[in-house]
């Protein structure tokens, strides 16, 4: 008793907390499922009800399935209380995609509420019943839409706007155009509200129609301000790509003041530090002094240029073109330029972004700020800079964000921030990224006037506990001490005593501190002795490998600058002999090449003495336990053999000239000026400023550079816009070749060369022209009547054959050799080009295709054998053995079922009775619980196994094949079963396979691409693996006039995919090429449908490498169901890297 | 567009997760996400975008509570993080306070408001006085009348008149029994004292709170004597932005009760109320240390709440510190807290003692930074000043109410 006093503390506590929890819905999330649900949902009383769904929503929250009681829970949609109704509709939208069947029972529930006369009600049912994405519903919820779009109520409206986006997921083709031009009719509405929300539809629905824009530019502008801030975020976007698309750059803009920019520096007094500084050294591009003039706005000319083509052209392109930069110039010279002075559009555009600046949503002043980026005179945009700087006051989490976008302003405009550094310094609660992002920026910003207070600063961080960040710290100030040559002394005395004060936990602290001094002190060696020397003399002292080798390199690098050095040189040679054996390996290369070095420059007193020193090293280095410091020391040994081995005797005149050309060879290994890197700035990649993409330093799917200037040119808005819309659609096939037609040349150049071409099947081409061009399809199907491959030509160009848009440029710009046509028929491929996946292009094999022919193999349909499993091996089943194989027939029962033909047979003399294969009934662990429920609960359900016939009698080898139906809930995972035989059980395990969950799905070659550009980005798996089976069907098949290599390997493949999974196989292109051998680029495209919801999955193989070796393989598999598609991916890769049986 | 929000526990339970779009996402992401939080520390806790191999991650963290939002494709990264902000201060509005029992314990109520805030991946309605109208708060009345009828319902059968309004923040025509109005500036000093005394920085970030219980529709116009100082604003929506442009006034239509009007920041001061000298000297393994607090310009009114704080370095074995005034507590965080309150008449405040090393460290190698708080009650350090406020389109004057405070924001001195 008294023991439970004892317990006051706690026990009183939690009281306490139960009393403050009484009537919240505590209990029901504590143990949501104490009671029966299902009686509670069926309840006459509303407060029943809404504790039974309560408890379902504490499920759901918890991740429990509770979609069972779905067909309870639609009844309650009819519930005249409102609380009813909401915490229905938040069950409904949870799970309408997983019981479809049930949802559509609750659709006349939401046309009878959509004629509510309480508008909350109308604009319930109508987001709920969008939100059920049901294709079959689309029409309805389409009509709703409408209707809902003309409500009086702008909330309503509001959530008309909101269900267009979700309409447009199910992407129903014959609905694309209702939707348009609902978007269309709510950016037309009068209430700002409305057109926020619009506008978040316009952009997700079509945002590359931008005529939509252009009817309402103008009262967009105006009534931006009125919008509602996330509304806001999106119009912003719009309006700016609409601007451009329109009336293209504006000339004083920050985008286009490259080109003038060195008029500007060399007309400013400025010009002589500029000059200076640029000699000094190329590879760091914060070497400009700017000269805080402001208004002139000194830009990094290279940056700027970078940043502004990364905008419009998405960095993967540019990067992947870099190389042709005057071809890229010239076609920037093209663009169309407007003014900000004279364009009234972009005029007001400006001035209605310029108060959102002032928002108290960080994420809408970022927009606007982008908009004056891009789009304002350079002497404006320093109106982006306090609110930037401000929104580093909102949050912690958006300071990052923010931070990532002033780096790059103030990379390509220092001068914009430089005032500003003070904002730049470390606050207590930064996180580790913040403060290495606010380092770089000052490192970039800093200026004469403001270096020494930021050096102020970087003393006191160097003393940060964090000892990464203080690393950081020290490079910063040797990145600035190589800006800023006046300060480098300070900073060298600086980075010398945290040189010699560093301990050894310090390690990061003192390989920076060494490295930034090595950078300093190279760039003025000479005037740097006494650092070196002192570095040396603390060699001693320091014991970080890298940091010993490090002054180890300046040792040898230096050897012969000024007067102390040369004279301490024997004695640092001669410690370093001495502890050569305990170094580690990286400071034992280090100490082998500075003695290589010193020998090079030693003037001839020395030169014996150090000869001396360097034979023993390289002595001890030849029996060094590790390779690379053998192979090091017998490189050097034979590099500078003329040095070592001079006092030998004398030599023949051969060996003059060989160590002539030895000391020529040594003196540019060793003496060779070594560059910096000055590839930094060109993998800087660069994405639009308040962009995902510019966070994560990737293209996200979904991100699109800005349209090409100037693309959208019309007189006339209302009669061209479904032109232009047409146009824009990327993926649509028809535009695509259409596009495509304006290139005449190009095309018929490759048809030309092909033509010339040895290419083997010249004569077929020509003869299956008739017939194979219309029998593509019968083909298919007559297995039997064309035993000949038929190939024909399908497609000459590239589009079609390559559903990837980005790529096709590339590939045409290369076939082609007159580049002045194709920079005139650029600007319509850009528009065409933006689509979304442009950074998976980097997957597609980057070989040169002039073009491509399709082949369609017609009898492959025989080859295709399925593999046999054996189920039950005849040892073990008293000799009876059971086999079986996935059949490729579907199952009229259900869709969720997968048929298999098992075969029975007796190996044994004796006749066998009463066999069957029923499902293993021991297995109702808690993890099938659910699975049963839901069984039980509801009606149409499928079971594991259909239940087969048993098999009365089976006489000795006798065989009797049989069809099941199984149900495989998992696709990894095998099922058990139970086969009974003889009245004893046998368990055996069915193991799925993958392949099989799928039917074909027949499509040709236009829907495979347009579905395929429906995948892109997360939808898409690739993997490569390496195929063998090919070598040896090419050394059996000895005919080699009738077969061909490409059509074996082709058909190997095929034969060797269709064996295994059930798909339909859409085509087989080939590469026509020169090159006989070269297998490089033969595509393999199979389609086929998930069994159980019919999602459709494509599979693409793309093949590398020459016919007779292993060849390399793309796989590429597109499919919604992310676990499906890559389990998918990962069979058909296993199943081509496994060599084939026999 | 945003795919699914997750709220996360501070053990890493998925105390919720709200699937927006028909693009679901596994709630295993979360477990994913929690694994490297774990891995990586407080890193990865603070960096507001993941990508992970399946989504891009938004991260928002208060209070304990990890606010998690996926999604696929491009989207304006601030537009999420300022969503879950969002998101965290209505609902630690509407729960007084947030923390996982108060999410628990009202997950219907979390449920409902974020079906109201967020449809399809797009915030819906984020004004927190719409949401009040839609969705009612729990207080204690509805949660006893629920323990007693057994019925209660906090979903609204109306729509908030002020939905379809011009001024969508202020509920329409709302009748208030007192007709007030109160301006607050609220303000936050932050400053940068370097290890030799100097001021390396020293601004403030202020906020004009306004609370405001007026009937009707009125219509207010607030001016400052002297406007100019102001260096950054950031407004509320209800703020007309052309009379700024132009004349720098506010103008603007108050939603009904406590919001913040403005926020705004002044740089560059040089006046700072307190001063706190560290002298720290180390050497055989120990470590004296003495700190010294007095007033350096007199803000003319008194000055408490002050309190000094800096973190102990991990290689403090143990440290033993005795204030002259006040009471030093160290906390198991190795962060130790000395709270002086207000400045007593006759002494100045000085805190001293020992620490001592780890063994085989002769000295300290990082000395600590110290944190200062205090609060001035009715003076806005700044220097700015309201002019006057004047009303339009109400029945009769009201009461006017204008108040100051200056608080210590990220008061840092170096040592």
């Amino acid at each position: 008793m008294f023991t439970q006093f004892g317990a006051t503390a706690e026990s009183l506590s939690k009281a306490s907390t139960m009393v403050f929890r009484i009537g919240t819905d505590a209990h029901l999330y504590d143990d949501p499922d104490d009671v029966n649900i299902a009686p509670l949902l069926d309840s006459k009383f509303d407060s029943e009800k809404c504790e039974a769904l309560k408890r379902l929503l504490a499920l759901i929250a918890q991740g429990f399935d509770v979609s069972n009681f779905f067909p309870q829970v639609v009844k309650n949609v009819a519930s005249q209380s409102i609380e009813v109704k909401k915490l229905v509709y938040l069950y409904l939208l949870h799970y309408a995609e997983k019981r479809p069947n049930e949802a559509l029972l609750s659709i006349n529930y939401f046309q009878k509420d959509l004629g509510d006369t309480n508008p909350l009600v109308r604009a319930w049912a109508l987001r709920t019943m969008a939100g059920i994405r049901l294709h079959v519903i689309a029409p309805l919820v389409l009509v709703a839409v409408s209707k809902c779009a003309r409500d009086p109520s702008v909330y309503v409206r509001k959530c008309a706007a909101n269900a267009l986006p979700k309409v447009h997921d199910l992407r129903l083709e014959e609905n694309t155009a209702a939707i348009e031009e609902l978007v269309g009719f709510l950016l037309n509405d009068n209430s700002p509200g409305v057109i926020g929300a619009a506008a978040a539809a316009f952009a997700s629905v079509c945002p590359t129609n931008l005529s939509l824009i252009g009817r309402n530019y103008r009262r967009l502008c105006e009534t931006l301000p009125d919008v509602e801030e996330w509304g806001q975020i999106v119009l912003i976007g719009i309006l700016l790509r609409y601007a451009i698309a329109r009336h293209g750059l504006v000339k004083e803009s920050i985008m286009l003041s490259s080109r003038d920019l060195e008029n500007i520096a060399s007309e400013n007094g400025a010009s002589d530090t500029y000059q200076k500084g640029n000699e000094d050294s190329n590879a760091y591009f914060g070497l400009k002094e700017s000269n805080a003039d402001l208004t002139n706005g000194v830009c990094k000319s290279e940056v700027v240029d970078i940043v502004s083509r990364s905008y419009l052209e998405g960095p993967d392109k540019y990067l992947s073109k870099h190389r042709c930069a005057d071809v890229l110039s010239s076609e920037l010279e093209g663009l169309h330029f407007t003014s900000a002075k004279d364009n009234e559009d972009i005029k007001i555009l400006l001035l209605c972004t310029s108060p959102l600046l002032w928002s108290h949503n960080s994420a809408v002043v970022l927009a606007a700020a982008g908009v004056h980026w891009i789009m304002a005179p350079k002497e404006d945009i320093q109106k982006i800079v306090k609110p930037l700087l401000f929104l580093m006051r909102s949050s912690n989490s958006s300071k990052y964000v923010v931070l990532c976008n002033i780096q790059v302003f103030s990379k390509a405009v220092p001068s914009l921030f430089a005032p500003h550094f003070e904002d730049f310094f470390m606050s207590p609660s930064d996180s580790y990224q913040v403060k290495a992002l606010k380092l770089e920026i000052l490192s970039t910003i800093a200026t004469e006037s403001s270096i020494s207070s930021i050096f102020q600063e970087f003393q006191d961080y160097v003393k940060d506990p964090d000892r990464k960040f203080a690393a950081d710290t020290v490079a910063a100030i040797g990145l600035c001490a190589q800006q800023f040559p006046k300060v480098a002394n300070t900073c060298l005395e600086g980075l010398l005593a945290l040189a010699s004060h560093a301990t050894d936990g310090e390690a990061i602290v003192l390989l920076q501190a060494i490295y930034s001094i090595k950078a300093i002190i190279g760039k003025d060696p000479s005037s740097n002795e006494k650092v070196i020397v002192h570095l040396i003399r603390s060699l001693e002292s320091i014991r970080v490998p890298a940091a010993r080798g490090m002054i180890i390199w300046m040792v040898g690098e230096y050897s012969d600058i000024g007067n102390v050095i040369p004279k301490v040189l024997p004695v640092v040679l001669k410690y370093l002999a001495r502890c050569f054996t305990v170094e580690e390996v990286e400071t034992k290369l280090q100490i082998l090449n500075a003695c290589g070095k010193v020998l090079l420059h030693s003037k001839e007193e020395e030169l014996w003495a150090y000869r001396k020193v360097l034979s023993y090293m390289l002595d001890l280095a030849r029996c060094d336990l590790n390779y690379d410091i053998r192979d090091r020391a017998r490189f050097i040994k034979e590099l500078l053999s003329c040095y070592i081995g001079s006092s030998d005797t004398e030599e023949g005149k051969a060996q003059q000239e060989s160590r002539d050309v030895s000391r020529v060879l040594a003196g540019r290994i060793f003496g060779g000026q070594i560059k910096a890197p000055s590839s930094e700035q060109f993998s800087a990649r660069f994405y639009l400023p308040g962009s995902l993409s510019h966070v994560v330093l990737h293209a996200a799917p979904g991100y699109e550079p800005l349209p090409r200037p100037c693309s959208l040119n019309f007189e006339d808005p209302s009669i061209n816009s479904n032109i232009v819309e047409g146009a824009k659609r990327p993926g649509d096939g028809a535009t695509q070749s259409e596009s495509y037609t304006d290139d005449p040349d190009s095309v018929s150049g490759s048809l030309n060369e092909e033509s010339t071409s040895d290419y083997s099947y010249a004569d077929s081409i020509g003869g299956s022209d008739g017939t194979g061009g219309s029998n593509v399809s019968s083909s298919l199907s007559e297995v039997d009547v064309h035993k000949e491959p038929l190939i024909h030509l399908s497609e000459v160009g590239y589009p079609n054959a390559n559903p990837d848009g980005g790529s096709h440029v590339d590939n045409q710009y290369s076939g082609s050799n007159n580049l002045g046509e194709l920079i005139s028929t650029r600007s319509l491929e850009s528009w065409l080009d933006e689509n979304p996946n442009s950074g998976h292009n980097l997957s597609e094999p980057s070989s040169i295709r002039k073009s491509s022919a399709r082949i369609s193999i017609g009898h492959i349909h025989g080859r295709v054998e399925p593999k046999i499993c054996a189920l039950l091996d005849p040892a073990n089943g008293n000799g009876l053995s059971v086999d079986y194989a996935f059949s490729s027939e579907l199952s009229s029962l259900s869709p969720l079922l997968v048929c298999l033909q098992v075969s029975f047979k007796n190996c044994s003399t004796e006749p066998m009775m009463n066999l069957q294969l029923v499902e293993d009934n021991k297995r109702q662990d808690s993890s099938d619980h659910a699975s049963a429920m839901t069984e039980s609960s509801s009606h149409g359900d499928v079971p594991s196994l259909v239940p087969m016939e048993e098999i009365a009698n089976l006489g000795p080898s006798e065989t009797i094949n049989i069809m099941l139906q199984v149900r495989f809930r998992h696709h990894l995972l095998p099922l058990k079963l139970v086969l009974w035989c003889n009245g004893k059980t046998y368990p055996v395990k069915l193991r799925p396979d993958i392949g099989y969950f799928v039917r074909p799905l027949p499509m040709d070659i236009g829907v495979f691409s347009a579905k395929e550009a429906q995948l892109p980005g997360m939808f898409e798996y690739t993997r490569r693996c390496i195929f063998t089976d090919h070598i040896g069907e090419l050394k059996k098949g000895d005919k080699p006039g009738t077969n061909d290599q490409f059509l074996v390997i082709c058909e190997c493949l095929a034969v060797k995919v269709l064996s295994n999974a059930n798909f339909f196989l859409v085509s087989v292109d080939m590469p026509v090429s020169a090159n006989l051998d070269d297998a490089s680029g033969l595509r393999l495209r199979f389609s086929g449908e998930l069994l159980s919801n019919s999602v459709p999955c494509l599979v693409t193989l793309v093949l590398e490498g020459t016919c007779f070796e292993p060849l390399n393989i793309l796989v590429k598999v597109n499919c919604e169901e992310t676990v499906f598609g890559l389990n998918l991916l990962n069979r058909i890769v296993n199943l081509l890297a496994e060599p084939a049986r026999g | 567009m945003m795919q699914c929000i997750f709220l996360l526990s501070d053990s890493g339970e998925v105390m919720l997760e709200k699937q927006l779009t028909g693009h679901r996402v596994d709630r295993s992401i979360c477990a994913w996400f929690w694994e490297q939080s774990i891995a990586q520390g407080d890193s990865f806790k603070f960096m507001p975008v993941i990508a992970s191999p399946t989504h891009y991650i938004f991260q928002v963290f208060r209070e304990g509570i990890t606010f998690l939002a996926c999604t696929q494709v491009e989207m304006p990264p601030l537009m999420a993080t300022e969503f879950l902000c969002r998101v965290a201060d209505v609902l630690s509005d509407y729960l007084g306070g947030l923390n996982e029992d108060l999410i628990k314990d009202n997950f219907v109520i979390v449920y409902e408001l974020l079906d109201e805030m967020i449809d399809n991946g797009f915030p819906l309605t984020t004004e927190p006085n719409i949401l009040r109208e839609m969705i009612a708060p729990p207080n204690i009345v509805s949660k006893m009348l629920s323990v007693v009828t057994g019925t209660s319902s906090n979903v609204s059968n109306t729509l908030p008149v002020a939905t379809a309004s011009c001024v969508p923040w202020r509920k329409m025509d709302p009748k208030n029994t007192s007709n007030e109005v109160y301006v607050d500036l609220v303000e936050e000093m932050d400053a940068i004292i370097s290890r030799d005394g100097t001021l390396v920085k020293c601004e403030i970030y202020g906020e004009v709170q306004v609370n405001s219980h007026l009937s009707g529709l009125p219509d207010l116009t607030l001016s400052f004597a002297n406007a100019s100082i102001l260096n950054d604003v950031r407004f509320h929506p209800c703020v007309r932005l052309r009379p700024w442009e132009s004349q720098q006034i506010l103008s603007f239509v108050p939603p009904d009760g406590q919001f913040k009007l403005m926020s705004y920041r002044v740089k560059k001061l040089k006046n700072i109320p307190i001063y706190v000298k560290p002298q720290l000297s180390s050497d055989s393994g120990m470590c004296r240390i003495s700190v010294l607090v007095g007033i350096k310009n007199d803000p003319r009114k008194p000055i408490d709440s002050i309190t000094v704080e800096f973190q102990l370095p991990p290689c403090v074995l143990s440290a033993n510190l005795t204030p002259n005034h006040g009471t030093v507590n160290i906390l198991a965080s190795k962060t130790c807290s000395w709270s002086i309150g207000r400045l007593p008449k006759d002494k100045a405040p000085s805190l001293s003692g020992t620490l001592v090393l780890a063994a085989g460290l002769e000295r300290l190698p990082v000395f600590p930074t110290f944190q200062v708080g205090f609060r001035v009650m009715g003076i806005a350090l700044s220097g700015l000043q309201m002019d006057k406020l004047d009303f339009k389109n109400l029945p009769s004057r009201p009461y006017k109410g204008f108040r100051g405070l200056t608080r210590a924001g990220e008061y840092q001195v170096r040592s």
